[in-house]
């Protein structure tokens, strides 16, 4: 983004019900025209930090700024940013046009005048001649755009989205998602998008914030967050990743080698500092890992990290197989294209090669750490 | 499992049989309706035809009763006078019910349960109890004139409370007000909360998600509502008997006074069916604005 002017300010935010703390010391600094994703697994405080920022909430502690102005306490509808609900929330008394005419009205525009910007509303979600229909004429996906036309209609400096497109099926959300996207390149408003869709988030996103049980994680763009996750709950919410769990043999000055079921590997990436002994936990992606028959001088040179293993499981997933390798207790799983899969079986004794380079080793004790195995299911 | 020999007929059967059997389903409700409904009111419509001259009753169709209806000057004055207060009473108990739906539904925290659990509670009480109930409140040294006096408002006590259209306008609003309080509470539960949030967030301010969203979307039951209480204040005949007094007397009194005093029943059928026809005519007309305001069935 060029522009760096800031447009949301959360500072401190907490948010408590009752003894539940659903938001948690949060701060976040969201730029003019960004598209901003709130990502975690249900229940991580993502919606609520949404609606703090609407003004549906009031937080417990902290303050929130939009456009430079404090508007903490600032009831939702003098704020001048809109929401798009997850179920669209679309006033079923009024027709598709009286719903777009909604925020207008309530700004004392009359109709007459607020016509172009209905149509102009209509024609952006590319549903001009709906206008006369009610919601439940509509299909989901029409309802949708309807929603997305009423919240932009009066250009919010903000667009607030809460999981826009979770109700919709796998075709349609992924044409919404162009159709969001470019909607935000042409109106030129803040978008912060809340969503569980890993993928949706990454692909969609200029940054992305990593939240679970009401803390923040993680803040970075999405080559970022994929590529350098600050904790293993990250890594094993964004993208697929393998979880190698050892102790520390050698700790050099860049690298550090992790005993992992006998099988030394190496990594030159680390969080947190760590000393020999410690119990750590490596993190390698399945796309880094490559499958050979035979372990020559090249694979060596190639690979630092190089060893046997034995297939385990092979799925068959369309496009390329995910295969499973066993070598001790541990498991490791990499994925392999179709032409490459050159008809593999279990038990097969193979060698896997990555480079040091791609692995992130964690400390196992850190809080933050531990967690990565309990949300493997999303 | 492999499909047995009675499965199979089963399945032969079924395309055949769901006329048949539809038409089954039917036979009790129809049959309920015919013995309980529409056959008396058939027998009241025909009867309503006859004549009485002293005390056998002609069987021969003639339009003389409705005549009467409109000629004698008793009826249509106090037909209307009826009709009116129907309306007041249907009206009031609205005005009285919404605000009271919507503080339960809407502005009530902590005892919602238990308020709605009060407003209910008067209908399990004989409607009998009720409204004799009323006449110790309404009375010459009832609550309300003891109140008044001690209070020194009124040095004597009044008898302008009980026995005139007054008690029976307040009677009629407390029978009709608990049936007005559910169905506008309903209709007020049914309105998604994210309706209102969306209201707020795109601008409006609680007066204005009042007018534009609640109250649109609650129209169902204010509807409803109105049919009820109306309905009920229509046909009543124990409570002007009971509160009405002479001036209090309203179009359902005169009908039981043919069945019961006259024994005139073709006169008083004609009058039941007057009364039919404009209840029916009413719920037909709130109908049409019920179904076409029903957004969130």
């Amino acid at each position: 983004m060029n522009n760096q002017e800031t447009e949301i300010q959360l500072i401190q935010i907490t948010k408590k019900f009752g003894n539940f703390t659903a938001v948690q010391n949060v701060n976040l600094e969201i730029h003019h025209g960004e598209f901003f994703s709130l990502l975690g697994p249900s229940g991580c405080g993502k919606t609520t930090t949404l609606r703090m920022i609407a003004g549906l909430e009031e937080p417990t502690e902290g303050q929130i700024c939009l456009a430079g102005e404090d508007v903490t306490y600032k009831p939702a509808y003098l704020r001048n940013v809109n929401t798009v609900f997850q179920d669209y929330a679309l006033f079923p008394h009024m027709t598709v046009e009286e719903n777009i005419y909604f925020p207008l009205k309530m700004k004392k525009v009359k109709y007459s005048s607020a016509r172009a910007m209905i149509e102009e509303a209509l024609s952006l979600v590319n549903m001009t001649g709906f206008g006369k229909r009610y919601p439940q004429q509509l299909s989901g996906g029409q309802r949708q755009r309807i929603a997305l036309a009423r919240s932009l209609v009066n250009r919010p400096r903000a667009l607030l989205l809460d999981e826009p497109l979770g109700a919709l099926d796998f075709k349609l959300r992924i044409a919404m998602q162009k159709v969001l996207k470019d909607i935000q390149k042409n109106v030129d408003i803040t978008f912060i998008y809340v969503t569980h869709d890993q993928t949706e988030a990454i692909t969609m996103s200029d940054r992305i914030c990593v939240m679970k049980d009401g803390v923040i994680h993680q803040i970075g763009t999405p080559d970022e967050i994929y590529n350098s996750p600050e904790s293993t709950f990250v890594a094993s919410f964004i993208g697929d990743m393998n979880f190698l769990e050892g102790q520390v043999v050698q700790k050099g000055e860049n690298s550090v080698t992790i005993d992992v079921d006998g099988k030394p590997i190496i990594s030159t990436r680390f969080e947190g500092t760590f000393s020999k002994g410690d119990s750590v936990v490596a993190c390698i992606r399945p796309e880094k890992i490559c499958l050979d028959k035979m372990c020559d001088s090249e694979f060596q040179n190639k690979f630092e990290n190089h060893f046997q293993a034995s297939i385990h499981r092979i799925v068959f997933r369309g496009t390329d197989y995910e295969i499973t390798l066993k070598f001790g207790q541990s498991e490791i799983r990499l994925i392999e294209s179709a032409s490459e899969f050159n008809n593999k079986k279990i038990g097969d004794q193979l060698f896997i090669g990555f480079q040091k380079d791609d692995v992130i080793t964690y400390l196992k004790e850190c809080k933050k750490v531990c967690d990565y195995e309990t949300n493997l299911d999303n | 499992m492999k499909p047995t020999l009675t499965t199979k007929l089963n399945v032969k059967a079924r395309g055949r049989s769901s006329f048949v059997s539809k038409i089954w389903i039917g036979v009790p409700i129809t049959t309920w309706l015919f013995l309980l409904i529409i056959i008396p009111i058939c027998i009241m419509l025909v009867t309503s035809f006859y004549t009485k001259e002293g005390s056998v009753v002609i069987k021969k169709i003639s339009l003389a009763n409705y005549l009467e209806f409109f000629i004698n000057p008793i009826y249509l004055p106090i037909f209307f006078r009826t009709l009116i207060l129907a309306l007041l009473v249907s009206l009031t108990s609205i005005l009285l019910g919404y605000p009271l739906a919507y503080l339960v539904s809407r502005k009530v925290k902590c005892f919602r349960n238990q308020l709605y659990m009060l407003v209910i509670v008067p209908l399990w009480v004989s409607y009998l109890v009720r409204i004799v109930a009323w006449r110790t409140i309404l009375g010459r040294v009832g609550v309300l004139n003891t109140i008044l006096l001690s209070l020194k408002i009124i040095d004597e006590p009044l008898s302008i409370f009980i026995y005139s259209p007054f008690a029976v306008y307040v009677a009629l609003i407390y029978i009709a007000l608990p049936y007005v309080f559910i169905s506008i509470f309903n209709s007020l539960e049914k309105i998604p909360k994210n309706l209102l949030d969306a209201a707020a967030d795109l601008g409006a301010n609680s007066f204005h998600t009042f007018i534009h969203v609640i109250l649109p979307l609650s129209m169902p039951g204010v509807i409803s509502g109105f049919t009820l209480a109306f309905v009920i204040a229509l046909g009543d005949y124990i409570i002007p008997q009971q509160l009405g007094g002479l001036n209090g007397m309203m179009f359902g009194n005169l009908i039981v006074t043919q069945f019961g005093y006259a024994y005139n029943w073709p006169l008083g059928a004609a009058l039941g069916f007057i009364m039919f026809t404009v209840a029916v005519v009413i719920l037909l007309v709130s109908q049409k604005f019920g179904s076409s305001e029903g957004f969130l069935e």
